[in-house]
């Protein structure tokens, strides 16, 4: 079902900036939607409000067009999934998946027989006389996963349910869980700080710090066009590399970066953000990903020294010095350099970002009817 | 964890040491309980001898001890199901909501604690009187007078030992039911409690055992009709003498209910009293 928060506001009494900023937010039917930032940005506050955890201070909540700003958790018809909390410890694994169906006095036929079609989803059909402690973390889990889709909510809400598992794990529930969201079709909105979680995870990722929403896009929209300086460094391991410079125009129309230690050209499509801009203090970045290593220097290529390399598997990641700035590249392995060799890094204009440094919002444009 | 052979000798030798420090007087008084009353007092102590029943016989028969136990039985039960009635809600309030005041709060119930009885005894002594003449509401030697006095020190124990136990679950489990379509009452029911239930159990018998062994209280506003256990002990020490035998008649009488509680819960008090440790 649609999920619209509206003008979203919520402040705790210990705290003087607000724990979320009157956010507006449109996650449509079907949806899996991740809300990704690091701890205390607002994100599991905003889950547990659309959980009638929380009562947000004002603004409203609707679930496929119905408010559901003042009911009780359990009238909302969505179910949730926890990080520190998977089974009930005084129920096996049968009795946890039926508990929320005794709470709507189902028979026990109808009972027995929703259960072992859950279990069987996630695969723990074999586990169901178990006990807590009979169970690995995994399994527990998928217990909650089970117990949550039970009643077959209209939102599926997740607040960083795989953070307590092992790498390895983790990655498997992952994959599950997107699964799971394919076959059942649910909408469904994932809490994580984690940004490669939300990147594989999400059809929309909202990216939110302090309170507000910084980005809402595709994986892809808020990797490769960040909407401010905040989205660029939080989205992508390892993170971009960026600096604070100046930018000015150039003897042939464009626009030129100076930077400290060297100086860049800057494609055209940064210039209308550029003359629009009050100031002429910018951040400029790149991703490690799009820096390669030249044979030769050349246009928009810096001489830097390799200082650190470290081995990531099929890729290497290389940290080169460029006087006072530490430059992360990735290289393929089979080309990598060795530490203290001189290397040329090449900016790529296309991949390069730049942002309005008082106000760190990107300066390419975007159209104004997207949101924010 | 292995422990060494010789370190645990001697922590055995510590502890029965210690243990027969304790239980040698406890011993040596339940054995002259049964002791006939020409050799209560001999000196030295007789230790082979016909065990009679005749000490019992008396103070349970000719001096009433049966009243005395259901008295003691019904005001140390009662004020433990009152007190976890009202303390154990409380302990989760506290648990689980911040309010104004709430940890103030919290310091003044644990100072009640340390008070002695005598602080609160003669006022309420005092109060009762005032409800009696000007109320007309009598509560001197009833059992609701003692019940209520006893929520002095019950209620806070309860609340601060529930408190620990609530506070060390996630909160997350009570909303997860919260979501599962129960009330707030209906997840403290249904999946709290069932949790913390040792802990009830371990909080009871710990509050059973302070309403049981109260003596100054019971002294001051309790009467015939309500007198409990321990002050019938006291009628057994008068000017001339100690009737020893039938003192530690009396004694045994107090012991027995406590040691079987404790022996038929044992395992809950056991895994209430180390709550959190073991998992």
């Amino acid at each position: 079902m649609k999920v619209v928060l509206n003008d979203l506001v919520k402040n705790f009494a210990n705290s003087e900036r607000a724990a979320v900023n009157r956010i507006n937010l449109v996650i449509d039917d079907g949806e899996l939607a991740v809300l990704l930032g690091p701890s205390g940005c607002g994100k599991t506050t905003t889950l547990r409000m659309i959980a009638g955890l929380e009562q947000p201070d004002s603004g409203r909540i609707t679930i496929a067009d119905r408010d559901i700003t003042d009911l009780a958790p359990k009238d909302r018809r969505v179910a949730m999934v926890f990080q520190n909390f998977s089974m009930y410890p005084t129920m096996n694994v049968y009795d946890n998946i039926a508990f929320p169906l005794h709470a709507i006095k189902m028979d026990r036929k109808a009972i027995d027989q929703t259960v072992r079609e859950m279990a069987r989803l996630v695969n723990i059909d074999h586990l169901l006389e178990r006990g807590v402690r009979q169970v690995s973390g995994g399994e527990a889990q998928r217990v909650a996963l089970a117990r949550a889709m039970v009643r077959r909510p209209e939102v599926f809400l997740m607040d960083e349910p795989l953070s307590n598992l092992d790498a390895k794990l983790r990655v498997q529930l992952r994959t599950e869980i997107k699964r799971l969201h394919q076959d059942t079709g649910t909408t469904f909105i994932f809490v994580t700080h984690d940004q490669e979680e939300a990147m594989t995870l999400g059809d929309k990722i909202i990216v939110m710090n302090q309170g507000d929403i910084q980005q809402v896009g595709t994986p892809h929209e808020v990797f490769f066009a960040p909407r401010n300086a905040f989205v660029a460094n939080f989205v992508g391991t390892p993170s971009m590399n960026m600096l604070r410079g100046r930018a000015r125009a150039g003897d042939d129309g464009g626009f030129r970066a100076e930077l400290p230690g060297f100086e860049l050209r800057l494609p055209d499509r940064f210039a209308a953000g550029l003359r629009r801009m009050r100031g002429d203090q910018v951040i400029w970045g790149i991703r490690p990903e799009a820096i390669r290593l030249v044979a030769a220097p050349a246009e928009n290529t810096v001489t830097g020294e390799v200082e650190l390399v470290e081995a990531l598997g099929s890729r290497d990641l290389i940290f080169a010095r460029v006087g006072e700035q530490l430059f992360g590249v990735i290289v393929d392995a089979l080309e990598s350099a060795q530490v203290g060799d001189t290397c040329h890094l090449h900016f790529d204009g296309a991949k390069m970002h730049l942002f309005n440094a008082e106000t760190e919002d990107s300066l390419l444009q975007f159209s104004a009817a997207e949101p924010a | 964890m292995r422990v060494p052979t010789s370190e645990r000798a001697l922590a055995y030798v510590i502890l029965i040491a210690l243990a027969a420090l304790v239980l040698i007087p406890v011993l040596f008084g339940s054995i002259t309980a049964f002791k006939p009353q020409i050799i209560w007092v001999s000196s030295p102590p007789t230790w082979i001898f016909e065990p009679t029943l005749e000490n019992f016989e008396f103070v349970f028969i000719q001096r009433k001890g049966w009243q005395y136990l259901r008295n003691s039985l019904i005001i140390s039960s009662g004020s433990v199901i009152i007190a976890l009635l009202l303390g154990v809600p409380a302990a989760y309030a506290f648990a689980r909501f911040r309010f104004r005041g709430s940890k103030a709060l919290m310091q003044w119930l644990i100072s009640l604690r340390m008070i002695p009885p005598i602080v609160v005894g003669l006022p309420f002594y005092a109060m009762f009187l005032f409800l009696e003449r000007g109320l007309n509401i009598g509560l001197r030697d009833t059992y609701p007078g003692l019940i209520i006095t006893y929520q002095t020190f019950l209620l806070p124990l309860v609340i601060w030992m529930m408190r620990g136990y609530f506070v060390e679950l996630p909160a997350a489990m009570e909303e997860s039911a919260m979501v599962e379509g129960y009330t707030r009452l209906g997840a403290l029911l249904r999946v709290v409690l069932p949790v913390v239930w040792p802990g009830i159990v371990a909080t009871a018998i710990l509050n059973f055992i302070f309403a049981w062994n109260e003596f100054f209280l019971a002294l001051i506003l309790s009467g015939n009709r309500t007198s409990t256990l321990p002050m019938s002990a006291g009628t057994y020490i008068v000017r001339t003498r100690v009737e020893w035998g039938n003192l530690f008649a009396v004694n045994l009488i107090i012991m027995v209910p406590v040691i079987v509680l404790t022996i038929i819960l044992r395992r809950q008090l056991v895994k209430g009293l180390t709550f959190g440790i073991l998992e």
